[in-house]
């Protein structure tokens, strides 16, 4: 993927309140290009406070995942997409030379729509990440898994069968799998891409349980098309379209007093 | 509503019935090659039963019986048919032919003799006759035809037991001359450069001398031991002897050491047949080749065909995996990599025997020679790994089964599912942890169907071979008892070649045939063994990689 870093710098026009927010990821003038054809991303300037939970809402097709995507730069294994501008995570730009992936990816967990655990036992999934990231002693990642499992509240269920194939799992054990393994790597900032869309409702009720739980240590920033999802566990919502942002505020004003018309005719389920 | 409608939507039926009719057809010719060569080949070892026929002209016939076959022969009063038998008669070194067709209608008497004896030799192929007398040292013994039987068999086996001694002296006299042996070639090696010697190998050269001198003393008493012993068990073996009487009475002499084995076919009920089937069976997968391939065992040439079969997987598997991990998971897609990827997919038209000539010149003459050059330049011009070896030819179908390799492991990669990539990746792996945490496992079922395949042709293919180290009779095995076991620089047999070398080139086509069908059965048998392991390996990896089970 082919970066174009932005010339002007300081284009943004901040947000008074982002200052006091304690940012820790921020777009600046963010544009992405899946191929010259497809701008999927338009213009982006965003600043996401840490220790919160930050959802994205927008219609289908609208760039929540894309978006989501860019802040751990997993859009770089597309062949022929490009990124214009800058994006800042603890004021770093993470798209400048010398920045390595594999620590960035550490520091930036992320959780995909559809659950992924590896076809391995249920230990060697959660260890995974620490592994591939050179930890080697046995006795840490022992550690270090149980507390991944107990984040994610899956330990009381797996206690007994770690050595069991994770794909054995219930669909929603495997996300909550899935947390587990992104937790064992330490992150700062956990990205979540509609982690229960697929799930049943119990299984998503687990799960916002625990994302609630997990924002006392953890930045999260999950991507949702269930609107009641996001007024229920996020702290601020971002509501975007066609690539743009509309909207971005805590999530009590955004649903209750929306600042754009786009926004409110969204919320109340005019389109969409 | 019009009912024909949908009478009509069944249009298609018929295709379907031409297709089937297809794989009908392709079915019945795999199974028809397989009874075929499981028929002809399978009854060879059957005992059967011979005949003494005796023609109106008084001619005299003992053989086995072979085949019968029909004629249509144009005459002056139209057309009539001609039932012909066929007999194997052997005695070539007598008769000059195995086989005789004899007309039915010439026939005055056939019977089925008690004793008729057949005799596997060691050369000409078998005798078929009566024995008449036994020769032990420096008796003759001439009994009735049942008492005669028991003698021959005690003088067999005696003969036998002889032999080995004989062998084990020979190799005894092998073992105490080869320290002299080696001696004497280090000196003909320095007396080779004459007045070019350097003081210090001068004073070798006389130290050896002194040394060889020294040791033929040394064991010139124990080695005259065994000559003797050597001579005593050559007169004994010499002196066993039997004779034959043919279908025409003439007398044949027959020395016991010259034999295999001999039965009494026409005496053997279904259990001792069974036995000596069994036996054959085992002598074939078991024992060297005899008389040009014809006879005796081949399992110089399994043993070949499988170690070949190894090596070529050994070199092609790594190599294969990775131009493909490089292909679909490094390299930037684009017209360079498409067009490398129809370039690899086009090697697998080439003809095989462009392998094999590209073998000959790359590994052989340029590979080999250069080795020859920098480590074996004291055998030169005698090449060691300048000339076709079991080495030379694996590498060579390496290269020919490389585009299957690469083809299925790709096809392995491209199913390894794209979230699980991501996944590794979103958790800090680098590319190449991912690949060989994530990719390579996910992907070894294809990796094994690639194995499969490549065995598969490689197992079948003779051209290139031909060129590159198979031969119709290796002098020694590409492995054994001797440092550093395996020998890859011989030459080795093969069992396709094997198939075209008995079937094709053999002095007597016609004895051979069995034994080509034998070769092919083996050949069969040994890519389907590979295979099922291969297979069942690859079920194994499927049943622990099943994907996500919600
Ligand atoms: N790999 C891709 N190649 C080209 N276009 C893509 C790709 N992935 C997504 N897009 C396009 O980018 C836009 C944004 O997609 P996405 O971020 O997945 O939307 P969302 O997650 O909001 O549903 C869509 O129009 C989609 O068609
Ligand atoms: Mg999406």
């Amino acid at each position: 993927m082919e970066i174009i870093p932005v010339t002007e710098k300081n284009s943004l026009e901040q947000d008074n309140r982002s200052v006091k927010r304690n940012e820790v990821v921020r777009t600046e003038n963010l544009d992405f290009f899946y191929n010259p054809e497809s701008h999927a991303l338009k213009n982006i300037n965003l600043s996401i406070p840490g220790k919160k939970v930050t959802a994205f809402i927008g219609p289908s097709g609208c760039g929540k995942s894309t978006l989501l995507r860019c802040f751990n730069r997993m859009n770089d294994l597309l062949p022929g997409s490009y990124l214009k501008g800058r994006v800042l995570i603890d004021n770093k730009d993470i798209y400048a030379n010398g920045i390595r992936l594999e620590e960035l990816r550490k520091k930036v967990g992320m959780v995909f729509q559809k659950s992924n655990p590896f076809p391995m036992s249920i230990w060697e999934n959660v260890a995974f990440g620490p592994r591939v990231n050179g930890e080697s002693d046995k006795h840490t990642i022992e550690e270090v898994v149980k507390s991944a499992l107990e984040q994610a509240d899956l330990w009381k269920e797996t206690k007994d069968r770690l050595n069991e194939s994770a794909l054995d799992l219930s669909g929603g054990q495997q996300q909550r799998l899935c947390i587990a393994r992104t937790l064992a790597n330490k992150p700062e900032i956990i990205l979540m891409d509609e982690p229960a869309s697929a799930l049943d409702p119990i299984s998503t009720g687990k799960i916002e349980e625990t994302i609630i739980e997990l924002k006392k240590n953890y930045t999260i920033i999950i991507v949702t098309h269930n609107m009641q999802q996001a007024a229920r566990i996020s702290d601020f919502t971002a509501f975007m379209m066609l690539g743009e942002m509309i909207e971005f505020n805590d999530t009590k004003t955004l649903f209750t007093n929306p600042n754009e018309n786009l926004t409110e005719e969204y919320i109340t389920g005019r389109f969409g | 509503m019009n009912i024909d409608k949908f009478y009509k939507k069944k249009q298609g039926e018929q295709y379907i019935f031409a297709l089937a009719l297809g794989l009908v057809i392709s079915l019945i010719m795999v199974i028809w090659i397989v009874v075929i060569i499981l028929s002809r080949g399978l009854g060879f070892f059957w005992p059967g039963e011979i005949v003494h026929i005796t023609t109106k002209d008084d001619r005299q016939y003992l053989g086995e019986l072979w085949t019968e076959e029909t004629r249509k022969e144009h005459t002056d009063s139209g057309i009539v048919k001609i039932n012909n038998t066929q007999l194997k008669t052997g005695n070539r070194d007598v008769y000059g032919i195995d086989f005789v067709w004899i007309n039915n209608a010439t026939i005055k008497s056939s019977d089925k003799p008690e004793f008729a004896v057949v005799f596997e030799r060691k050369e000409y192929g078998n005798a078929y006759g009566y024995i008449s007398s036994v020769q032990i040292g420096d008796s003759n013994y001439t009994y009735s035809e049942e008492k005669i039987i028991s003698i021959a068999k005690k003088a067999f086996d005696s003969a036998q037991k002889n032999h080995e001694n004989l062998l084990d002296i020979q190799e005894q006299i092998n073992d105490l001359l080869a320290p002299l042996t080696r001696i004497q070639r280090e000196i003909s090696l320095l007396e080779f450069k004459q007045n070019m010697l350097t003081p210090a190998e001068k004073k070798e050269l006389e130290i050896l001398k002194s040394k060889a001198v020294t040791l033929e003393q040394s064991i010139s008493a124990p080695y005259q031991k065994l000559t003797d012993k050597l001579a005593e068990y050559t007169e004994i073996d010499r002196k066993i002897n039997f004779t034959l009487s043919l279908a025409d009475d003439r007398a044949v002499d027959l020395k016991a050491s010259k034999i295999v084995r001999f039965y009494l076919p026409n005496q053997m009920n279904v259990f001792s047949k069974s036995v000596h089937y069994i036996s054959k069976l085992w002598e074939l997968v078991s024992a060297e080749p005899r008389e040009s391939n014809t006879e005796g065992g081949i399992f110089p040439a399994i043993f070949g065909t499988v170690l070949m079969v190894i090596l070529m997987s050994i070199a092609v598997v790594p190599l294969g995996v990775m131009v493909a991990i490089y292909l679909n998971e490094y390299a930037h897609q684009g017209v360079i990599i498409r067009a490398i990827r129809m370039a690899i997919s086009n090697l697998a038209g080439v003809p095989s025997i462009v392998f094999g000539i590209f073998g000959l010149g790359f590994f052989i003459y340029y590979f080999g020679g250069s080795i020859d050059q920098m480590f074996f330049s004291d055998k030169l011009p005698e090449p060691t790994f300048g000339t076709g070896g079991i080495l030379w030819a694996s590498l060579t179908l390496a290269l020919l089964t490389l585009p299957v390799v690469v083809v299925a492991t790709e096809e392995g990669l491209l199913a390894v599912p794209r979230a699980n990539k991501e996944g590794a990746l979103a958790l800090g792996a680098t590319q190449w942890q991912m690949i060989r945490k994530i990719v390579l496992p996910n992907a070894m079922p294809g990796i094994l169907t690639g194995i499969i395949l490549a065995v598969s042709r490689g197992a079948g293919e003779v051209a290139p071979l031909m060129i590159t180290g198979v031969v119709k009779l290796a002098p020694a095995m590409p492995f054994d008892l001797t440092f550093p076991f395996f020998h890859l620089d011989r030459k080795f047999m093969h069992l396709g070649f094997h198939i075209y070398d008995v079937g094709f080139q053999s002095p007597n086509v016609e004895a051979a045939k069995p034994m080509v069908y034998l070769t092919a059965l083996l050949l069969i048998a040994i890519v389907v063994a590979l295979n099922l392991l291969a297979i069942f390996l690859r079920n194994q990896l499927r049943k622990k990689l099943k994907t996500s089970a919600f």
